[in-house]
């Protein structure tokens, strides 16, 4: 197994993973946007949207990959399913299921055959920061702001990131230095031609 | 081994050396470029000390990974995990042993309390309208039959994930020569990998809910539940998980001394949470919270 450290600090690390697109950590996953508390007769949130990107479905798609971690985690007991069909010119909407004072709870809506969805938002050419703008003015959800000690982790994660870079740097300047006298080495031993230089 | 040959090359090398040499070398020095200088070192670098081998795999102290709860981790997981289909993406679990780097190594089968892999498609061969084709339906095979599965996986159609052949059909089957489609997928049953049996009803159910496991470089994983599992459920199969390895470590205790060092739960799209071993923490959320689909 991999070094308990790499594995803290993989957890810890506020980033994204650029070849996997998927964000994996911890304070990452508290603090952001879509850190929200949603108002409790929410009862299911559901997403439709196009397998890939084109025809306007990039900000669903990064909604969905950037900012409903968030929400789930604060809401772990409200259900959220995506379904992806294959047609781009197809919809991308996103509907919010709220359980009316008139029904006892959840279990009523989900008894009835095809609850309608209280609220739809078109995501279709939106970004996704305008999407969650739009979730939080119709559902008046709650925004959470980082707590003071998130506040001091992520800091100590910036002065952290900023020194990696320093050090990457005096790394990299070393790295260069040998390879350029390598280089040298090599031409001088008549193995490279001194015009491919 | 010391031939009269071996004296002879320092001669030749001698006679060239003094007399052959300096004058070829001589105008080279003046073509080469600048560089040369520089007085490149030909010398092999001397080589290396030998690292001394370990038979144990490193272990990390523990107090620096934070620990989780399961119901904590499992937040987390779902939440990682929001609008995957909750049958696909699965949790795993990964049993870190102290264990020498050589020696035997903990490997099973078991049955989960809560099966995993629901959708395997078991096709059993028997004959059709008998009593073991009866039981097999019963403990859980899709496709059950002799000629009418013959006929179908000879036109190429396999739909199943698994096969099974019952002892009496195995002469039948062999006939039939399915081995042309079957064999490259692994499908053809045969005794070496005890997919011939005589009791096809116990296979069937222990193949439909069983999974293997297997300790590689000191760590048993396996996949323990599905994502849409409850807590409870969660809890259930990670205890079978680790009571069976318990078990087998302690079959193998007088060879061999081997203790459970860390347990990480993960799943497909989320980091590696490791646990402290307790159901709930004090400040975490309610079980009933995790119960709903996700």
């Amino acid at each position: 197994m991999v070094h308990v450290k790499v594995r803290m600090r993989k957890l810890r690390e506020v980033s994204i993973i650029p070849a996997a697109h998927v964000p994996l950590f911890l304070l990452w996953i508290r603090v952001g946007p879509g850190a929200l508390i949603l108002p409790k007769d929410v009862s299911k949130i559901s997403l439709e949207f196009h397998k890939q990107i084109n025809g306007g479905h990039m900000g669903a798609k990064k909604f969905w990959r950037e900012m409903l971690p968030r929400i789930k985690y604060r809401n772990p007991s409200i259900p959220i399913q995506i379904s992806r069909h294959d047609s781009p010119s197809g919809p991308a909407l996103l509907h919010i299921y709220t359980a009316s004072a008139g029904t006892p709870s959840a279990d009523a809506a989900s008894s009835s055959p095809e609850p309608t969805p209280t609220h739809t938002i078109d995501m279709k050419l939106q970004t996704s920061s305008l999407i969650l703008q739009q979730l939080i003015e119709k559902t008046k959800a709650t925004i959470l702001d980082a707590t003071e000690q998130e506040q001091e982790e992520l800091a100590a994660l910036e002065i952290q990131k900023a020194r990696s870079e320093a050090d990457r740097a005096l790394v990299r300047e070393k790295l260069d230095a040998k390879r350029r006298e390598e280089k040298l080495l090599r031409l001088a031993r008549g193995e490279l031609e001194a015009a491919s230089v | 081994m010391a031939h009269a040959r071996s004296f002879i090359p320092p001669f030749t090398r001698l006679a060239t050396c003094s007399i052959a040499i300096p004058k070829r070398e001589l105008p080279r020095f003046a073509v080469l470029p600048l560089q040369s200088i520089r007085c490149a070192s030909t010398k092999t670098p001397p080589p290396k000390k030998k690292k001394k081998t370990r038979n144990t795999f490193i272990q990390y102290d523990l107090k620096e990974m934070q620990q989780f709860s399961l119901v904590d981790a499992m937040q987390y997981i779902r939440a990682f995990e929001v609008g995957r289909d909750p049958s696909s993406a699965k949790y795993e679990m990964h049993v870190r042993l102290r264990t020498l780097k050589n020696g035997p190594v903990v490997r099973n089968r078991l049955r989960l309390p809560h099966a995993v892999n629901t959708d395997i498609r078991i096709c059993v061969i028997c004959p059709p309208d008998s009593a073991i084709a009866a039981e097999a339906r019963s403990a859980g095979a899709t496709l059950v039959g002799e000629d009418e599965i013959f006929a179908q996986v000879k036109e190429g159609i396999v739909n199943f994930d698994r096969c099974i052949c019952h002892a009496d059909s195995l002469a039948k089957m062999n006939k039939a020569g399915l081995g042309r489609i079957l064999g490259p997928r692994g499908l053809l049953p045969s005794t070496k990998t005890g997919t011939v049996v005589t009791n096809v009803g116990k296979t069937v159910k222990n193949m439909a809910g069983g999974s293997e496991y297997r300790e590689r470089m000191g760590v048993v994983r396996m996949a323990v539940g599905q994502l849409g599992f409850t807590p409870d459920q969660l809890r259930e199969n990670v205890k079978a998980f680790l009571d069976e390895i318990k078990k087998d470590m302690g079959q193998m205790s007088d060879r061999i001394s081997k203790e459970i060092h860390e347990v990480v739960l993960s799943s497909t799209q989320s980091p590696g949470f490791s646990l402290s071993g307790e159901f709930k923490a004090p400040n975490s959320i309610a079980t009933k919270e995790l119960g709903t689909p996700l």
